[in-house]
């Protein structure tokens, strides 16, 4: 294995397309509607946190299930959970923004934010119920203690992962293990209630025990097509030639596909229970997005995230070859930002309560949130990439992860031949 | 006309019976197969085999399903029983989603190991090679190749040179 070549200009390119992402966010906050520019850099920083935390979770679910196969993908998902100290940082505006303006993301923090042109959030009971819970302490002091959880879970599994390296020495897998354990399950609280907190709560009436696992469900795919994103550059640059085979990136490309399966199931089952029950407090949330165009946004995600990738994965040629699965996990991701739209910016409402449409230009500020966001934690993933080997090479399953089953080179043509 | 199944030739250990298959494989024959007493990770790629057409008659199964469920609580709702239950609409595919989707799991099942039967031909009672001697040994510790005397390429001087320089021993040939 050659030395990989050095990603620091790679690494600069995508700093200083970063920077110029937020920069026009920035600029968006004082040419246009703050509102709309701020919930827009909560779906950039909610995408983003996504695929971190979809990485997180793949590294523990690595270590608590033994796994064999994953281990030479595993390192990269090391290095892109460095993302989560930035992200915290990209989440400071917001958090100075409730202490600054309350009410201007999240409208129950100002409670003489007015609704329905009657009575204010203060004198609502539905609010009032959930007040110790939906206050603006609470919200930072979980943020902040998410953040806490997933930046301490990372560097606790980086640290032994990267050190193994080093001294080979097999405590560092047994403490992986430890850490995965406990990490799980406070992984899975702290992104649900992100997700409470930081999207379901905009619309504040509404409730869904599903949202949890819908977040959930999102993170896992944006984390693998993130993955798959990274395999098929580390192969095009060389590194992973002779490393990755097809049945390692079948196995990583089968997950994404299951879940897949199980975004739709979880995503129809809280429309569905929410249909079949029809009572007001919760179709008003699917009434809202039936109006004017993000009826066809709806549709989208339903084909767009389902069917699409669902019927294109079914092909195992799909899942086997490294660019048909780039462009299938390319997809995936594009519509993943396309399903926190979905569910973040109809909060903002015009003058009839009406939210306001899908195609405006809030899309310009989503998309220039996302490069900037983006742009940071890929900057911050490449910073960390020449700081540990490209694959954990004294793992104890390293050598079965590299062989697992026959080594043929995920190009076309070697596939379906099987040739060698 | 050649009356025997085949030609076999036995092989000490898997890597012998691994580069054996290729070669067989690189010779261009189609009707043949190996006997091992376990499985040998990477022996079907050895052998040049295509992926399975099994998925195929999954795909139809599935899709048979889904629309089976469909269709049923259709026609039941708009034309041969229409009951208002809860205030829903006559049919809607909301409702009809869950038992579409169990019936897509189902027919998708039954399809597979269906399919899988009908592909393999199993249950299948008798086997020329089964009375073989040399099959017990595949069942424990030795490995084979059998070369079918169907095969299009097949002539027995040609395979039984072949096998011997792929390292096969105790090259014999198979009654039918």
């Amino acid at each position: 294995m050659s030395a990989p070549a050095s990603t620091a200009p790679l690494a600069n390119k995508f700093l200083v397309a970063g920077l110029a992402g937020l920069a026009v966010t920035a600029l968006g906050l004082l040419v246009a509607d703050p509102h709309g520019v701020a919930l827009s850099y909560l779906v950039a920083v909610a995408f983003w946190a996504a695929v971190a935390i979809g990485m997180l979770m793949l590294i523990m679910i690595h270590h608590i299930t033994d796994a064999g196969w994953s281990t030479v993908i595993r390192r990269q998902f090391e290095h892109g959970v460095s993302a989560f100290k930035w992200l915290f940082v990209l989440f400071l505006p917001l958090l100075a923004c409730i202490w600054l303006k309350p009410g201007l993301i999240w409208p129950w923090m100002d409670t003489s934010t007015v609704l329905h042109g009657t009575h204010t959030v203060g004198e609502d009971p539905l609010y009032l119920k959930k007040a110790s819970f939906l206050n603006r302490n609470m919200f930072t002091g979980m943020t902040v203690a998410f953040f806490g959880i997933w930046i301490w879970l990372s560097a606790r599994l980086r640290k032994a992962s990267f050190s193994q390296d080093s001294d080979g020495a097999a405590k560092w897998t047994f403490m992986n293990r430890k850490t995965s354990a406990f990490g799980i399950p406070l992984n899975a609280l702290a992104l649900s209630f992100a997700a409470i907190y930081w999207m379901k709560s905009l619309e504040y009436h509404w409730f869904s025990t599903m949202y949890g696992v819908w977040f959930f469900a999102n993170c896992m795919r944006a984390g693998m097509a993130i993955g798959v994103v990274i395999t098929w550059w580390l192969y095009r640059r060389g590194d992973y030639k002779g490393v990755m085979n097809t049945n390692q990136l079948h196995c990583l490309t089968a997950l994404a596909f299951a879940f897949v399966v199980f975004w739709a199931y979880v995503t129809f089952s809280q429309y569905f229970l929410i249909w079949n029950a029809n009572v007001p407090e919760e179709t008003f949330w699917y009434n809202i997005r039936e109006h004017g165009d993000w009826l066809w946004v709806g549709m989208l995600l339903l084909f767009g995230h389902f069917f699409v990738p669902f019927i294109a994965w079914l092909r195992y040629r799909n899942k086997a070859e490294l660019v048909p699965a780039l462009r299938v996990s390319l997809w995936i991701a594009a519509i993943i930002l396309v399903d926190l739209c979905y569910n973040v910016l109809p909060a903002l409402k015009d003058a009839h309560d009406e939210p306001l449409p899908f195609l405006s230009l809030n899309l310009l500020w989503v998309l220039a949130s996302v490069i900037g966001v983006g742009g940071i934690c890929t900057w911050s993933y490449l910073k960390s990439f020449p700081t540990a080997k490209l694959i954990p090479i004294r793992d104890p399953r390293i050598v079965e992860s590299l062989t697992h089953h026959e080594a043929t080179a995920p190009e076309p043509g070697q596939v379906v031949e099987g040739a060698h | 006309m050649n009356q025997n199944y085949g030609i076999i030739a036995a092989f000490d250990t898997t890597p012998e019976l691994y580069h054996a298959c290729e070669k067989v494989r690189d010779a261009g024959y189609s009707q043949w197969d190996a006997l091992t007493p376990f499985p040998v990770h990477g022996l079907d790629a050895a052998m040049g085999m295509r992926r399975s057409n099994v998925p195929r008659f999954s795909l139809a199964g599935g899709l048979t399903g889904f629309c089976t469920g469909m269709g049923f609580i259709a026609w039941l709702g708009l034309s041969e029983y229409p009951l208002i239950v809860g205030g829903k609409p006559m049919f809607s595919p909301m409702f009809a989603f869950p038992v579409s989707y169990e019936l897509t799991i189902l027919f998708t099942a039954f399809a597979t190991i269906f399919g899988m039967f009908f592909l393999n031909q199993l249950p299948m009672h008798y086997h020329p090679v089964m009375k073989a001697p040399q099959f017990v040994r595949a069942m424990d510790d030795r490995f084979y190749i059998v070369i079918e005397a169907n095969d299009p390429k097949f002539n027995a001087t040609a395979i039984r040179d072949l096998l011997a320089k792929a390292g096969g021993k105790d090259i014999v040939e198979l009654e039918s």
